[in-house]
C-alpha cells in the first residue's frame, strides 16, 4: 500500500521514533509502513490519519494494479 | 515499582530491539544448555539451564511489555507471529502428508525401516498438527 507518511512525519518535524510513540508502536513498524512493507490495521491507519488531520485514503492509497 | 527495579527495567526494556535481543538472549541460552548437557552428558544441569532460561525468559516476556513505559510490541509483532506460525503449520502439514504415507509404504514394501527418531519426529509433527486443530476451531469460533 502507497502512502506519503513520510512527507507528513518528516513536515511535521517528527522523527519515526517520536511519531511512534505519538500513536502507541513501535519504531519499527512505522519503519515498515514507510517502507511499503506492513500495510497497518485499519484501527491504526485511522488513528495515523487522525494524528495528521487527514482522512485515511489521502494518507494510504492501494498499488495502481490493485485498482 | 521499587525505586530499583523501575531502572532496571527501563535497561532491558528501552527500547524493541533491546528487549528482544535480551529476552531471545535468554531462550537461546536455555537451549544452548539443554543440548550442552545432553552432549557432555550432565542431563540435569542442562535441563536446570533450559528450564530456568524458559521460564525467565518466558516471564520477561510476558511481564516486560505491562510494565514498561516503552512501546515494546505492538500489531507488527502480531501479524509477524500469526504469518511464521502459519508458515511453520504449512510446513509441518506439507512434509506430514507429502513424505510420512511414504515412509508407512516404503516401510510396509521392506525398502525401509522408520527408526524410534523418525517415530518421534512423525509422533511430534502429529501432535503439533492436533493442537494447531484445536487452536484454529477456538480461534475461528471467537471471530
Amino acid at each position: 500500500m502507497q502512502t506519503d507518511l513520510p512527507e507528513r512525519r518528516e513536515a511535521a518535524g517528527l522523527s519515526q521514533g517520536a511519531l511512534a510513540d505519538a500513536v502507541g508502536v513501535t519504531r519499527q513498524t512505522i519503519n515498515a509502513i514507510e517502507r511499503d512493507r506492513y500495510d497497518p490495521s485499519l484501527e491504526l491507519a485511522f488513528v495515523l490519519a487522525d494524528y495528521f488531520d487527514c482522512r485515511i485514503e489521502e494518507l494510504f492509497e492501494p498499488p495502481a494494479d490493485d485498482e | 515499582m521499587s525505586d530499583t527495579l523501575q531502572p532496571t527495567i527501563e535497561t532491558v526494556a528501552g527500547s524493541p530491539r533491546r528487549y528482544k535481543r535480551v529476552v531471545y538472549s535468554i531462550f537461546v541460552v536455555g537451549i544452548a544448555g539443554l543440548f550442552a548437557g545432553m552432549l557432555f552428558d550432565m542431563p540435569l544441569a542442562g535441563t536446570t539451564t533450559y528450564l530456568l532460561g524458559a521460564w525467565i525468559g518466558g516471564a520477561l516476556a510476558a511481564v516486560l511489555p505491562r510494565v514498561s513505559s516503552a512501546t515494546l510490541t505492538d500489531e507488527r509483532d502480531t501479524a509477524v507471529h500469526r504469518h511464521a506460525s502459519g508458515l511453520t503449520i504449512s510446513i509441518v502439514g506439507t512434509v506430514g502428508i507429502g513424505v510420512v504415507p511414504a515412509l508407512y509404504a516404503l516401510e510396509a514394501a521392506g525398502r525401509l525401516t522408520i527408526t524410534p527418531t523418525m517415530w518421534g519426529a512423525i509422533w511430534m509433527g502429529s501432535a503439533l498438527f492436533l493442537v494447531w486443530g484445536g487452536c484454529y476451531v477456538y480461534a475461528d469460533n471467537l471471530q
